[in-house]
């Protein structure tokens, strides 16, 4: 039997891709596939994203093609049809994406031939296959994304120079997505950039549609986006860059570095901004020198993360904050190439700490984890116990943390327990977010 | 106590002959005096034909694609000696699910407790080819038919079609699926195809339960739209027919069959093939085609 994923902490294709299209607006997901799909799909993404919410063309009121049993058998094929031809009708909006669920895949609807009969509409219609056995939802962005790169971004031969897009930031399974890239954006053009996120504060169809004309892609990831980016690097002929995704000072001016080594950008440029946004950085964080040492706020922590966040959230920790990350498991399935790359970025921290890593998919497996790399009380008489801790994870971790009385910040999908609008855990600013957040919860009770 | 409704289900290659035996044995069945049901699974929808003088009759699922809800009655047409038949249908070629069609045409009647309500002796589902999807195995699995019969050639690609609803039937015996009642023998016409099927039954653990050689009558019947027993029903192969249904009406006792592996089927055939080059050379002459 080939093994079960015990709380599975994304969605399918087909909800990545609408997690991704509720972040641009005015791209209209229709979606071809049975009733529950769309609406499941939405009662996924918006409570674990912190409560993204539907948008105009989302949750209820997203266009399905809610196949019935009838469709099935016969095809689906009209009913599509009428569906965005209603949809193009009803629904107001510059671009559509036909986006398919597992059972019309099954049956074999020929999508691409439906939209191509909307080739003389007036708004584009766009078709992408995202049934759920394609892969989840980190596919779903990568699928939606290519789609739009070959079939919407604008070919531009002559590149602006000095102008970048920013991939690797997944709306939703990053339920800080839309700070992050705010932020990021922000750093980035203090280089001198033009930073085009694709989403987020200020983007939009435009800048989709403009992403063709930038002469290099940032993917701010070891994993995902990584497919968009190639397909860029194919029909736009853009050059892409990969940087882990930064927490913190020390990784932040790595991730400047890297960035402005690729562009030829000057290093005094790059070590100025660096040390401007430095001295901002720690004049926040030298505060917190006295109620730190008077109170000992070092901590043991766990980290329980997507494979953006735990590289980065565990290095700051280790790094930056001077806690004790010891244990760290990686929530996504990857394969080895990839496990191999994802643990390089564990190496040689500055603390000389070296996290234990694993890889797994299921909640269950963190308390498994534990006890292994720490050994049990046996009634000693000294015992060097894992406490006092804090554990970085997903709102599944809530029991883990119950049964040993740690504190807990939901980073990390899904995040069900707190509202989450434009904060940040990326780059200096979202540093010192996560360092309120993660003190917070030391002082909560004073 | 209401009466044991006996329900068998007949796979097999496509065009080896299924719905021509399906209909004969019908028509057969039903001048022993019994109420027969024959239900078309393939969306071809020809199954019944020759019981309907070569008319098609409308289908479950044309009727489904037209109304939201179908009353099974609306879909029962009376053919051949009162044979009550139906025609689950399907898509177009190349669109939608055959599979699902007939899960759906068979669940709407089961549902609807047909069978039942016409106080039937004997349903028989005649399904299309060799069980490419879960669709196609509906009739055999629990609750829907008992026995299952697979019309074979001695041609290795229909051999190769009956050893994997084989397979489909070992791998549903487990959960109350139907069994394998054995093979009906198709197209006998040389000495050499009785003794490959005979061979093969053997290997897989089953019989066969009838030979029915290649006749001429039969496809003189079918010109005309009706079932040899119909059009002809003096002759010797309307005789082999009613034994067939005599037999097929007594069967009791179905078995679980043991399909061989695709290596060992292949090295079975390659035998068999060593053999045939024998009688190309002349060593061994063709008996059956005096029939």
């Amino acid at each position: 039997m080939s093994k079960f994923i015990d709380r599975p902490r994304y969605t399918c294709a087909l909800g990545g891709a609408l997690a991704t299209l509720r972040a641009i607006p005015r791209a209209i997901p229709i979606v071809h596939a049975s009733a529950g799909c769309g609406h499941n799909l939405h009662n996924a993404n918006n409570p674990g994203g912190g409560y993204v919410g539907g948008g105009y063309c989302g949750g209820l009121s997203l266009p399905s093609s809610n196949v019935v049993e009838r469709d099935i058998v016969f095809g689906g094929e009209d009913r599509l049809r009428e569906q965005i031809t209603t949809s193009l009708e009803v629904m107001d909006g510059d671009v559509y994406l036909v986006l398919t669920g597992c059972m019309v895949e099954m049956i074999g609807d020929d999508l691409d031939a439906v939209v191509t009969e909307f080739l003389g509409a007036e708004k584009p219609v766009i078709a992408v296959h995202t049934p759920s056995f394609r892969g989840n939802s980190f596919t779903g962005y990568e699928l939606v994304l290519s789609a739009l790169a070959k079939k919407y971004v604008a070919k531009q031969a002559v590149k602006e120079p000095l102008s970048v897009n920013v991939l690797g930031i997944v709306p939703v399974q990053d339920v800080f997505w839309e700070g992050n890239l705010k932020e990021l954006k922000r750093l980035l053009e203090r280089l001198g950039l033009r930073v085009n996120t694709l989403f987020g504060e200020g983007e939009g169809l435009e800048s989709i549609r403009k992403a063709g004309a930038a002469s290099l892609n940032i993917v701010v990831s070891d994993i995902y986006g990584l497919e968009t980016a190639r397909v860029f690097e194919q029909v736009h002929d853009i050059p892409y860059i990969t940087t882990g995704f930064p927490i913190g000072a020390d990784e932040t001016a790595d991730f400047l570095r890297t960035v402005a080594q690729a562009l030829s950008i000057d290093p005094s440029v790059t070590e100025a901004v660096i040390a401007s946004e430095k001295s901002v950085y720690y004049g926040y964080l030298e505060r917190l020198a006295d109620i730190y040492n008077d109170i000992d706020l070092q901590r043991y922590a766990v980290v329980v993360a997507d494979a953006n966040y735990a590289p980065g959230a565990a290095k700051f920790l280790s790094d930056e904050l001077g806690w004790l990350p010891e244990l760290v498991v990686i929530t996504d399935p990857v394969d080895e190439n990839q496990k191999e790359t994802l643990l390089k970025r564990f190496d040689g921290y500055e603390s000389g700490l070296t996290p234990a890593v694993f890889f797994d998919t299921d909640a269950s497996a963190v308390r498994k984890y534990l006890s292994k790399i720490w050994p049990a009380n046996r009634n000693d008489r000294y015992y060097d116990s894992f406490s006092p801790a804090v554990i970085l994870g997903s709102v599944f971790e809530r029991e883990l943390a119950a049964e040993f009385g740690y504190p807990l910040l939901t980073v990390s999908y899904p995040v069900t327990n707190r509202i989450v609008l434009n904060r940040a855990y990326a780059g200096f600013s979202g540093a010192l977010s996560l360092t309120e957040d993660l003190l917070g919860l030391l002082v909560a009770g004073r | 106590m209401a009466k044991k409704i006996k329900q068998i289900a007949i796979y097999g290659k496509g065009g080896i002959g299924k719905s021509t035996t399906t209909s004969n044995l019908s028509a057969a069945l039903s001048e022993l005096g019994l109420k027969v049901m024959q239900f078309g699974c393939d969306p071809k929808s020809d199954s019944t034909n020759t019981l309907r003088d070569g008319r098609y009759i409308p289908t479950v699922l044309d009727t489904l694609r037209e109304k939201s809800t179908v009353k099974a009655q609306d879909v029962i047409f009376e053919g051949y000696n009162g044979i009550y038949c139906v025609e689950a249908g399907g898509p177009s070629p190349g669109v939608g699910c055959a599979g699902r069609g007939i899960i759906t045409a068979v669940e709407l009647f089961k549902q609807q407790k047909v069978f039942e309500a016409l106080d039937l002796d004997i349903v028989i589902y005649d399904v299309l080819g060799d069980v490419v999807c879960g669709g196609f195995a509906v009739p055999i699995r629990e609750g829907i038919a008992e026995h299952v019969f697979t019309v074979s050639s001695s041609d290795f690609m229909s051999i190769y079609a009956s050893n994997n609803l084989f397979k489909g039937i070992q791998k549903y015996s487990n959960s109350g699926g139907a069994l394998l009642g054995g093979v009906i023998a198709n197209s006998m016409g040389t000495p050499y195809s009785r003794e490959i099927i005979d061979d093969f039954v053997a290997k897989t653990q089953t019989q066969v339960i009838e030979y029915i050689p290649r006749s001429v009558t039969v496809t003189q019947s079918e010109l005309q739209g009706k079932t040899t027993i119909e059009a002809a029903p003096t002759s010797a192969q309307a005789n082999i027919y009613r034994s067939l249904a005599r037999k097929i009406a007594e069967h009791t006792e179905s078995k679980t069959p043991s399909p061989l592996e695709i290596s060992e089927l292949r090295a079975w055939a390659a035998k068999w093939g060593d053999y045939l080059l024998e009688v190309e050379q002349g060593k061994v002459t063709s008996q059956g085609q005096a029939i």
